[in-house]
């Protein structure tokens, strides 16, 4: 067996062991850094990048090779092609390149009913064509509109498939898909996409019936996002990026948001899923929600207490981040490191946790290269647990 | 005849259906500017109590936004009756999100706590050029500059900020205050602003602080 063929298969099992809950050799480095990150490093203009996909492969190896990581690091979420050719209004670019969100509204408050007796014929009749401006228009243009964001869809993540499987064979990556899907959780599918944040919370004073009845009646649907079509390869985890939780009160989260999210995690574990969450902001007050969810979920933290989260989650389920990324910016080398080594020393010990920073270095001017190369050096020589 | 009190406890309880009850009735009985202004005043105590909730944790994000809704709808219902009186102004700030960001909520919770404290708020909008900033400082001559941003990369546009505020001669007679989710100690001091905060109510007491 090839050197890198071995490699692979042995950071495949550092990854298997975490995510059984067995404690593995050492502790697995698997930082996300995003495209937007690799093209400006590579020196590469953003405006252009998105439209050259043909470089993915070329500008992500560079990433492989100069930074430490166990896994496929790149993480990329949004193609302008797409959104343009739709005329998305909820993914932009901002004046630096930079695809985001903002908020928008795709439900009006007078179309809730119309919406909970029948989500999906409302999200196609009304919510999409209000999104994307190109929808907005007579069906046969619609349909060529949709046809070609879906080439380009699938063009572009055949293309990442082909080239994540590529490049982590070159380099002895780990057989592990942390992002095999990424739906919403049932309320944040709700505010984030059809009501909007401000709107939602508004709504949940005003209308709370209708809401709750909206977030159930869109369950099924982000359910169905997240599912594979057959049985998923072993060490597969769907991602759900938590949102709305901290700005809640718990009362309301505990009424709107938690029951249908429970009933997706325990959905996707029992079709043989591993779940990760990335938990925003910061959530230490539903620690004990959180430990509610079926064994072994991933948890991917941003801001909190690490020392609560390994007390209260870590012996059930399996921690990930707390790093904070703008050290990566405001700190030297040293400083960047003696961080990774407070981090390590709470959450290591007894396993149940791999390592990566609270989110991803967005740009590249929000994480200086040296202290990233230091950090994730350090982590994959030092971290036993 | 308007009870203040009643007034204030209800914007601080978010009880909307009580606010505007009441601030109907007196509408009704047509009010004098002085008067309406004393109703205005009742309601922006009411955010007062708002922010110190959300301080001690009793309140949250989702809350500060009603809030603002709350005030926002009060102030309608006054507006007919205010005529030529306004409250004093104890400031002025120029607000923006930065170059690079699209994000806006938090911007906008802080805005309608800084006005419903007193200040005279010049909102930029989001994804705001330094260059922005410095024509609107130049134009209205605040005490203060407020910089916002969620994303990460707003850190290294809220410096280029500051930077042009300071060639243009403008840093030394404003205050610059920094907020959003990734602010911390070392940004500020690198970014070479006064203050930071990821809570609007603490950045209005940071402003109020300033302008006294």
């Amino acid at each position: 067996m090839s050197d890198v063929k071995a490699l692979a298969e042995e950071r495949t099992q550092l990854l298997a062991d975490v995510m059984a809950g067995r404690v593995p050799k050492r502790v697995p480095v698997c930082p996300t850094i995003t495209y937007e990150y690799a093209v400006e490093y590579t020196g590469n203009s953003l405006f252009e990048a998105f439209w050259h996909m043909e470089n993915f492969e070329k500008i992500s190896d560079i990433i492989c090779r100069d930074f430490y990581t166990d896994l496929f690091p790149m993480n990329y979420l949004r193609f302008p092609a797409l959104y343009k050719t739709l005329g998305a209004k909820n993914w932009m670019q901002g004046s630096n390149g930079f695809m985001q969100h903002p908020e928008v509204v795709g439900l009006l408050e007078e179309e809730y009913d119309e919406f909970i007796e029948s989500p999906y014929d409302c999200i196609m009749e009304k919510v999409l064509p209000r999104i994307y401006a190109n929808l907005d228009t007579d069906p046969v243009t619609r349909s060529i509109v949709l046809a070609k964001a879906f080439k380009i869809f699938n063009d572009e993540f055949g293309n990442i498939g082909a080239v994540t499987a590529k490049l982590s064979a070159k380099y002895g990556l780990a057989n592990v898909n942390l992002f095999s899907a990424a739906p919403s959780a049932p309320f944040d599918f709700v505010a984030d996409q059809l009501r909007g944040f401000r709107n939602m919370m508004l709504d949940i004073r005003r209308n709370p019936e209708k809401v709750e009845a909206a977030v159930k009646a869109v369950t099924p649907l982000v359910i169905k996002m997240g599912l594979p079509a057959g049985p998923p390869p072993p060490n597969t985890a769907v991602f759900i990026p938590l949102h709305m939780g901290p700005f809640m009160r718990t009362s309301d989260f505990e009424r709107f948001y938690y029951p249908t999210f429970k009933e997706m995690v325990e959905t996707f574990v029992k079709a043989g899923l591993h779940v990760l969450l990335f938990v925003e902001q910061d959530m230490m007050r539903y620690l004990d929600h959180l430990n509610d969810l079926p064994e072994n979920t991933i948890m991917w933290f941003e801001l909190g207490d690490p020392k609560l989260a390994k007390e209260k989650v870590g012996k059930k389920h399996i921690i990930t981040g707390f790093y904070p990324v703008t050290m990566l910016k405001t700190g030297t080398v040293e400083q960047c490191v003696d961080k990774a080594k407070e981090i390590l020393d709470i959450l290591a010990p007894g396993g149940r946790y791999f390592f990566n920073f609270d989110k991803a270095p967005l740009t590249f001017d929000t994480a200086k290269p040296e202290n990233l190369k230091a950090v994730l050096e350090y982590v994959a020589q030092n971290a036993d647990y | 005849m308007l009870d203040t009190d009643l007034l204030t406890k209800a914007v601080g309880d978010l009880d909307e259906d009580s606010v505007i009850k009441q601030l109907q009735e007196f509408a009704a009985t047509n009010p004098s500017p002085e008067e309406a202004q004393k109703a205005v005043a009742a309601c922006q105590s009411g955010m007062g109590i708002v922010g110190e909730l959300f301080e001690q944790g009793e309140y949250f994000v989702g809350d500060l936004i009603f809030a603002g809704e709350l005030l926002t709808n009060a102030v309608e219902i006054l507006k007919p009756y205010l005529g030529g009186a306004t409250s004093e102004k104890i400031g002025t700030i120029v607000l923006g999100t930065v170059a690079g960001d699209l994000h806006d909520i938090g911007k906008n919770i802080f805005k309608s706590m800084a006005e419903a404290a007193g200040f005279e708020v010049h909102d930029l909008g989001i994804d705001q050029p330094p260059g922005n900033f410095v024509e609107k400082v130049k134009e209205v001559k605040p005490e203060i500059v407020g910089m916002s941003g969620v994303l990460t990369l707003a850190l290294e546009s809220m410096k280029l900020t500051v930077d042009a505020l300071r060639d243009a001669g403008l840093r030394d007679s404003i205050k610059v205050i920094i907020g959003g989710n990734p602010v911390t100690k070392e940004a500020c001091e690198q970014i070479g602003a006064d203050a930071f905060t990821t809570n609007a109510a603490e950045g209005v007491k940071i402003c109020q602080g300033w302008v006294k």
